[in-house]
């Protein structure tokens, strides 16, 4: 998957979205999995994870954190959202010290991730990098859109349940925190940063013609 | 695909705007779902957003629908991968794995990203011009595009899969650095040719200085250097490559 990888957005837009991924190797080092997710969800509610979830059973934003916990299994695979780069080191600097042995990934701006890196004792092993998007382009929807959308790389989230939420904001149905958590609860992975997409549907929101407001 | 009970749609349409694909749309008085859209990644029936509960799933019952239905829905694990969404580890873990080592680099080209879905003959084309230009295929044990495709070395897609319209689905493989200039020419052309659109993900390992010196083969491409990234650091164990 490169669910993590390609999220749009400016640098401004971008500077407070950080995701975490936990991740076994198949056939080398996937058993025991549940006891060591533990650990990484310590470590992330201990650093201020705003968000984070298990695609097997969803996310802290849908589902209490309880029950994510109690369906913890091998097949596992958690991910979660960070806003502060602080926070994500701290939350690095525990993982490391755990030493579970199984893989992290960092997403997001590469001058960010290598501040964090150096911060926590770690170096970069792989980079997957985005070279952003080829082909018609011209079909895709607008980039304060995109902007949320790609929150969700698995495309749980869509442009027209984007824009009803925009709606519900001018028209007053619900604030730009209720639209962000309503949108995030629709990701199942936990990778969708509800605090950010929040600020980009107000943007949107206030964006919009005085008439339609 | 997905099916409305015409019994109990109201036609109130609240189910509308939760496609990715615009798959359903307004009929007389009730919802329809399109079946050369609906990618059966199923957001509409898993979130119950219909008030009467009048979308549920519908059977899955060739190969092809099964297929379909699991790189559109990542609560959904690939059985020979063992990963669930589209089933691809990439380089997430590339410290334990190694499958991309010092001296390769990775390419994930993410047909139908960003949310815009892809038929699967978009695909062939663009695995056939990669594949040409000396990228290598992950094959279908660890990528679940290698599952439908009739020759992993020239990208030749099962002709019953052509048709299929997926939400999105991964192009994975690796070459030597010296031919990635290549095969990201060949993707200049064909990006081109498409109906749909790829995100574009290059995965490299750090050179023994520890610099990412394999971002060179972009010079003289007209391609910015990435800004942002999805960086492994390194915590896998055992390391397949220090």
């Amino acid at each position: 998957m490169t669910h993590t990888l390609h999220r749009s957005g400016d640098r401004e837009s971008l500077k407070n979205d950080f995701v975490w991924l936990m991740y076994q190797t198949k056939g080398i080092n996937d058993k025991d999995i549940a006891p060591k997710a533990r650990v990484f969800i310590e470590a992330a509610e201990a650093c201020n994870c705003i968000n984070w979830g298990d695609v097997k059973s969803g996310n802290v934003l849908d589902i209490p954190a309880d029950e994510i916990k109690a369906k913890l299994s091998d097949q596992s695979r958690l991910r979660g959202v960070f806003v502060s780069k602080e926070d994500v080191t701290q939350f690095v600097k525990r993982i490391k010290a755990a030493g579970l042995g199984i893989s992290v990934v960092i997403s997001g701006l590469l001058d960010q991730v290598q501040d964090i890196c150096d911060e926590a004792g770690v170096k970069p092993h792989t980079i997957n990098y985005s070279l952003g998007v080829w082909g018609n382009k011209a079909a895709l929807p607008g980039d304060d859109i995109l902007a949320v959308t790609t929150m969700c790389g698995h495309h749980q989230v869509s442009p027209g349940i984007v824009e009803k939420m925009v709606d519900d904001i001018v028209e007053q149905r619900a604030t730009p925190e209720q639209a962000g958590r309503e949108l995030g609860r629709l990701c199942p992975c936990g990778v969708f940063n509800h605090v950010r997409a929040a600020r980009e549907l107000d943007k949107m929101a206030k964006s919009r013609p005085e008439t339609t407001r | 695909m997905v099916i409305v009970d015409q019994d109990l749609c109201t036609g109130c349409g609240t189910c509308i705007p939760y496609c990715s694909v615009k798959a359903i749309s307004m009929g007389d008085g009730f919802v329809r779902i399109d079946p050369r859209k609906c990618t059966d990644c199923f957001v509409c029936v898993r979130n119950k957003v219909c008030p009467v509960e009048a979308i549920s799933k519908g059977p899955l019952e060739t190969f092809y629908e099964q297929y379909r239905h699991l790189l559109s829905d990542p609560t959904e694990t690939t059985a020979d991968t063992g990963v669930p969404g589209r089933g691809t580890e990439e380089a997430k873990t590339n410290d334990v794995s190694g499958r991309v080592r010092r001296g390769e680099i990775g390419f994930a080209i993410d047909m139908g990203r960003p949310g815009m879905g892809v038929r699967m003959s978009d695909v062939e084309r663009v695995a056939r011009a990669v594949t040409a230009a000396g990228l290598v295929l992950e094959p279908g044990r660890v990528s679940p595009l290698g599952k439908v495709l009739a020759d992993l070395g020239t990208g030749e897609m099962q002709p019953g899969a052509r048709d299929l319209f997926v939400l999105s689905v991964i192009i994975e493989g690796k070459c030597p650095e010296a031919r990635a200039k290549g095969v990201l020419q060949a993707l200049q052309q064909v990006s081109g040719e498409i109906e749909s659109v790829f995100s574009l993900g290059l995965i490299m390992r750090p050179d023994r200085e520890g610099e990412f010196s394999g971002l060179n083969i972009l010079d003289g491409l007209d391609i910015p250097r990435p800004h942002r990234g999805k960086v492994n650091i390194g915590l896998g164990r055992p390391l397949a490559e220090p």
